[in-house]
């Protein structure tokens, strides 16, 4: 029985449910207490151990319905006496349908699908093809040869006792067949198929990723983001005033026969950074500020102190929009207001200094997103300089692949040199790596 | 096991609702087995469910003792686990000063003074000065207890840490003195609201109940054991009031006790019948912010229509 319960297990995984082998564990011993007799008490059961979330109790739900479904029901051959004829038969098949037990037929179907391959099943797609590969093993093909000929040499109309019965036994080893391969569809295939696309999003070029996709990438960049989150929140520093730990400071001080020496406080800040990302949104940036803007939204629960401004030529902030409303319309309106105009950085970085660098301080990064296509206008980079100055450092994220930088309109090189680092961010794994540098420099 | 895990779960069931708890299947079922395999239970739901409330009735059930830590931000070891009588530790590094001189008294030389002094018996780190916490409380007590920590999503990553040998294996290190072990394995129950993600640690080493809004018919249950007085037919209103409310899109959904606190103030005002200028007035108890007030207000025609609808024809199971 224990290899129902792993076989069940590793349905869960693969329907994205985690379960650990400790927890697995735990089932069998749950299932030692209830039993398998009582269907409805054993998925309550079960639905306490293995699924830990509500989004994972959901899933459990239908693969437990599905995993465990009434036995199929296959017809009873009619019992050999009546079939006068049995001998006639010559396929294996034939003969097994009609005689073997259905516990031998079984074991014939799995063999077959091992023979298949049956485990590299992936997509939805290819369960048909398995179906036909498998039931060709077991040598249908020559069944229904012989079917064609009985059919053919009979001479009533009415099929006979045996030519019915090996039709009914034909349907029905069918439909047992399409049943195993579903269910071995759920236990190897699906999941593979949703970590590729996974895998394929995170490497692919971010402008390169067909809009249809787009909700999928960011439940994406959202597992990201917490990722990142989690790693990154547990920064505390001591506070070296405050409420003072009598407690701890007597407990530490006790070595010294209780004269205070060392003194601790009661309190522990969790240090945050504040970061000002400016981002290009003109029509040769706008893909990447999406994800970009995504991103770093995903991000707010760390970063406390965000504030995002767009530009194409002139500057505009837009924290308080994406801040109140839904991400999506968040960014429609971002790109609509501001976005697809010819690029002017000179007058973005004006707008900026003017706007807040009264608040641009030693513990604030500034996060700059753009391709410096300049449209051959003033750099301004004077600006730079003073951006540079008063921040604590000035990261520069340039979707264009490096070979790209600093041709044609590209004023990569000048602004560069007033940049703390340049990263070439093209793809959703740069983009993670470059949140990670900064998050942790600037904390 | 000795009548069947069925039974005994029928048992907690009633047994629960005497003491005017209507738990669902799920919820007498995770109480089952969490005696049963003596393992913690994490709660989750949103708030107002009862899940503080189960485990209260739980410990009436099994009459034991209910030891609850309420979590908080900053919440550490010294408060939920143990603590060191540091004043007496004090006073005793006096008094052992002053003792000193007996020890060593006659004492030739320094190598005969420190084996003094070693055999001299220190009870500076011993259960004497040591302050018993929730934790180390539930753990220590002869005759098991029911152990409620409370909102483990309020306190910090760090506690969570903390928790993990409690859970898993029942016991306390205590660095100074060595492992303590629970002389019987507490019932534990931990609720959340979700605040936070709870670590995947900590999730393992529990069962997981996730407690949703009830269906109208538990709802209408758990009204009658916790408002006996009221009239069935304002009960029934009121139960498909608040489950159509719950279909709204709404900041903060009205919970199980908000349901009560209503089914109360109804009685108190003497209702036979609820109308929408009924409902209007005492909307307030059900809600709890202006802007869900003002969304509701527009649906209530809607909304008691279709209350007194079901509840003429009891449609809705």
């Amino acid at each position: 029985m224990e290899k129902v319960l792993t076989d069940f297990v590793k349905a869960l995984r693969n329907s994205n449910v985690r379960v650990s082998p400790a927890e697995t564990l735990d089932a069998m011993s749950v299932i030692d207490e209830v039993g398998y007799d009582d269907r409805e008490l054993l998925k309550r059961s079960l639905s306490i151990v293995l699924p830990k979330t509500p989004d994972e109790k959901q899933k459990f739900e239908t693969c437990f319905d599905d995993f465990f479904t009434d036995e199929i029901k296959v017809q009873e051959p009619i019992t050999l006496k009546e079939l006068k004829d049995i001998e006639d038969v010559e396929s294996d098949l034939a003969k097994s349908l009609l005689e073997g037990s259905q516990a031998e037929l079984m074991i014939s179907i799995a063999d077959a699908a091992e023979a298949s391959e049956i485990r590299e099943i992936r997509y939805f797609t290819q369960r048909s093809v398995f179906t036909r590969r498998i039931l060709e093993k077991m040598g249908v093909g020559k069944l229904e040869d012989e079917l064609l000929q009985i059919g053919s040499s009979r001479e009533e109309d009415l099929p006979t006792d045996l030519e019915q019965e090996l039709r009914n036994q034909l349907t029905g080893l069918r439909e047992r067949v399409s049943d195993y391969v579903q269910q071995q569809f759920l236990l190897h295939g699906d999941v593979s198929g949703e970590q590729l696309r996974e895998q394929v999003f995170k490497s692919m070029n971010m402008a390169q990723i067909d809009r249809s996709y787009l909700h999928e990438v960011h439940s994406l960049v959202r597992k990201m983001a917490k990722k990142l989150a989690n790693l990154h929140s547990r920064r505390k520093k001591n506070f070296r005033r405050g409420k003072l730990d009598i407690r701890k400071t007597i407990r530490e001080n006790w070595v010294n026969q209780g004269v205070l020496f060392n003194l601790s406080w009661s309190y522990k800040k969790v240090d945050r950074p504040k970061i000002y990302v400016i981002c290009d949104v003109s029509g040769s940036v706008g893909a990447y500020a999406r994800f970009m803007l995504m991103f770093l939204f995903s991000l707010t629960e760390v970063v406390s102190k965000l504030r995002a401004f767009v530009f194409s030529s002139n500057l505009g902030e837009v924290t308080d929009e994406f801040k109140d409303s839904n991400l999506d319309v968040a960014i429609e309106t971002a790109l609509q207001k501001h976005g697809g105009g010819s690029t002017d950085y000179g007058q973005a970085l004006t707008d900026f200094v003017s706007l807040c660098i009264d608040e641009i301080d030693k513990k604030t990064t500034v996060v700059i997103l753009g391709d410096a296509r300049n449209n051959f206008g003033p750099e301004k980079a004077h600006l730079m300089k003073i951006i540079k100055e008063r921040s604590k450092q000035v990261f520069w994220l340039n979707p264009e692949g490096k070979y790209r930088w600093n041709t044609g309109d590209s004023v990569m090189t000048t602004y560069s040199a007033y940049c703390t680092k340049v990263f070439q961010c093209g793809n959703i794994e740069q983009l993670e790596r470059v949140i990670s540098t900064l998050l942790k420099t600037a904390i | 096991m000795s009548d069947g895990p069925k039974k005994t779960i029928n048992k907690i069931t009633k047994g629960f609702a005497k003491h005017g708890y209507i738990c669902s299947d799920q919820i007498s079922t995770a109480v089952y087995l969490a005696s049963e395999l003596e393992k913690p239970i994490l709660i989750e739901g949103p708030p107002g469910v009862g899940k503080t409330e189960l485990a209260n009735t739980a410990a009436m059930y099994f009459k034991k003792e209910l030891i609850r830590l309420q979590c908080y931000e900053g919440l550490d070891e010294s408060k939920a686990l143990y603590e060191w009588r540091y004043g007496k530790q004090l006073l005793y590094t006096q008094i052992l000063k002053e003792q000193m001189q007996e020890v060593l008294e006659g004492a030739k030389g320094l190598k005969e003074s420190l084996s003094r002094l070693m055999k001299f018996e220190d009870i500076f780190f011993s259960e004497d000065f040591l302050e018993s916490r929730p934790l180390l409380k539930a753990l220590t007590s002869d005759k098991g207890t029911v152990l409620l920590i409370d909102e483990v999503d309020k306190s910090d990553e760090e506690f969570e840490a903390l928790l993990l040998e409690i859970l898993s294996e029942f016991q306390i290190s205590i660095p100074e003195l060595g492992v303590r072990e629970a002389k019987v394995k507490p019932l534990v129950m931990l609720t959340s609201n979700n605040s936070r993600e709870i670590g995947d640690a900590l999730k393992r080493r529990c069962l997981h109940l996730y407690i949703p809004f009830p269906d109208a018919k538990l709802e209408r249950q758990i009204v009658q054991a916790r408002v006996p007085d009221i009239s069935e037919s304002i009960q029934i209103q009121l139960v498909n009031f608040v489950q159509g409310i719950r279909e709204l899109d709404l900041k903060k959904q009205p919970a199980i006790s908000e349901t009560i606190d209503w089914a109360k103030t109804l009685i108190l005002l003497n209702s036979e019948e609820l109308d929408a200028k009924l409902a209007e007035e005492t909307l307030n108890i059900l809600l709890k912010h202006q802007q869900d007030i003002e969304v509701v207000k527009k649906e209530i025609p809607a909304l008691i229509s279709r209350a007194t609808e079901t509840s003429d024809g009891k449609s809705i199971n």
